[in-house]
């Protein structure tokens, strides 16, 4: 038990080692959040933009707003290809030293990377969620007079977003996770943080542990969070 | 008020209507009946743009509804469109169903729509499902509200696409009573339905529908009575 504790002060007390795990997390979690927030944005305009096209039909798509769409989607498609594609580390290490090479923050730059890789994943969970909202809510809002845009707004985001909740939060919980290859580009999140503990004190199991109980945690305080959150959003499926 | 002129419309290489040409007066309650595939509900999606017409045009008010860059949205809202699985919208309740079009589109504010909507939920006997969800109504229930729905927009004319098809035979009788009330009332009438008895009751002039042209058109009498096509003699020889 001693061993362990002189352990545990070597590992975490010593020269404010804490440190390392506690600024760690601090940017865990700016870059899951800032990205998470980028990627929905993107997520509901390319989710948007490919159902606004794939719901019209070829007659409706000719003219110029046919071809804007359809250029659109082009667009779209290409980039959730692309994101979709290859792995994140990959975009990560292109990003910081090719596409940014300039760009002093890193947290910046690992804020946009994955921003822009959770905004494929959310496109398709959008996506999803949007067709899978019968087609007869659009068809009764444009009758009453509401626009597309409108009716997109008030009738089917509502119901696509809670068809799409667990599966949001999946991408979620898998993003706040991969954020932990930002060690890469040297960015000391909260993995990085365990690891450079281990590094100085030649301990594995503490700090790794330590991290491990850490991630956990979060996703269950965001799983508690949804759980919440879904119970509000079946108000109207009482019978 | 409705001018229908040489209506196409195809779906891929299927043609479903095929030329169709017909005039809708105010006040009158036009009933369109055929067999399934014959293109009455195509015909009526296509009076309000909820299917493009591959060619033809129509006007409301002489407006030309099908011309580019006409205001679709705006001309929609003279017409009331009820559905076969009613559309309520599932994620509002009752109340916000009836006044979300009028407050959106600034027509009514949001008092003056609530009170509309206490009155048109009067008029259909469901004052107390304000509150509620689509889905804890029956489907007569729905499909009245989806009728106080339209209404709410003060429309013109409104069009109902088989409104009692998805219903219990039970309830078939509680929304043709609310659609029977709506024809008293003077409201111009666009039904596509199975319902003979409601043609024979409510309706102005009956349309037959077959193979994407109206094959006859005749007062309720006559149309019952002595139907002239050999095509819907058979029609009518099998439902009635």
């Amino acid at each position: 038990m001693s061993e362990l504790s002189r352990k545990f002060y070597q590992d975490f007390i010593q020269d404010d080692r804490w440190k390392f795990i506690t600024n760690g997390l601090k940017i865990t979690l700016i870059v899951t959040l800032l990205a998470l927030l980028i990627g929905v944005v993107i997520g509901i305009v390319v989710g948007i933009v490919r159902c606004a096209h794939d719901q019209q039909t070829k007659q409706e798509l000719r003219g110029v707003k046919g071809f804007i769409l359809k250029l659109l989607n082009l667009i779209c498609k290409v980039y959730v290809a692309v994101i979709r594609g290859t792995p994140a580390l990959v975009q990560l290490l292109i990003m910081y030293f090719i596409i940014m090479v300039s760009a002093r923050s890193k947290i910046l730059v690992a804020v946009i990377t994955f921003g822009i890789n959770s905004g494929a994943y959310v496109a398709e969970i959008f996506r999803g969620g949007i067709m899978s909202v019968d087609k007869g809510q659009m068809e009764a809002g444009r009758s009453l007079g509401l626009n597309y845009v409108q009716t997109m707004y008030k009738i089917v985001l509502p119901q696509a977003f809670k068809a799409t909740l667990p599966a949001l939060v999946n991408e979620f919980i898998a993003l706040l996770k991969e954020t932990s290859i930002c060690g890469y580009i040297g960015l000391n999140e909260l993995t990085r943080g365990g690891d450079i503990i281990r590094g100085t004190t030649f301990d594995a199991f503490l700090p790794l542990f330590g991290v491990a109980i850490i991630y956990l945690v979060l996703v269950l305080i965001i799983s508690w969070l949804t759980s919440l959150l879904e119970r509000r959003l079946r108000k109207s499926d009482i019978r | 008020m409705i001018s229908v002129k040489n209506l196409h419309k195809s779906f891929g290489d299927n043609e479903v209507l095929r030329g169709i040409d017909y005039e809708i007066d105010k006040g009158e309650k036009i009933v369109i009946i055929g067999a399934s595939g014959s293109g009455k509900s195509t015909f009526l999606r296509c009076l309000n743009l909820l299917e493009t017409p591959t060619s033809g045009q129509i006007f409301i008010d002489g407006e030309e509804i099908t011309a580019i860059g006409a205001d679709v949205d705006r001309l929609r809202q003279k017409m009331g469109m009820v559905f076969q699985h009613f559309n309520l919208f599932n994620n509002l309740s009752i109340m916000d169903n009836i006044t979300l079009a009028p407050v959106m589109l600034k027509l009514q504010s949001k008092e003056e729509a609530k009170e509309n909507a206490l009155r048109l939920l009067q008029r259909v006997g469901l004052t107390d499902k304000a509150d509620a969800y689509p889905a804890q109504l029956s489907g007569g229930q729905k499909q009245r509200i989806a009728i106080v729905r339209s209404l709410a927009m003060n429309p013109e004319v409104m069009l109902f696409d088989e409104p009692t098809s998805a219903l219990d035979p039970e309830m078939v009788g509680e929304v043709l009573e609310v659609m029977r009330e709506l024809a008293d009332s003077g409201m111009t009438m666009v039904v596509v339905t199975h319902e003979m008895g409601f043609a024979r009751e409510v309706a102005s002039k009956v349309v037959f529908v077959d193979e994407g042209i109206i094959k006859e058109e005749n007062t309720p009498a006559e149309f019952f009575a002595n139907p002239k096509n050999p095509r819907l003699q058979e029609f009518l020889s099998k439902v009635l």
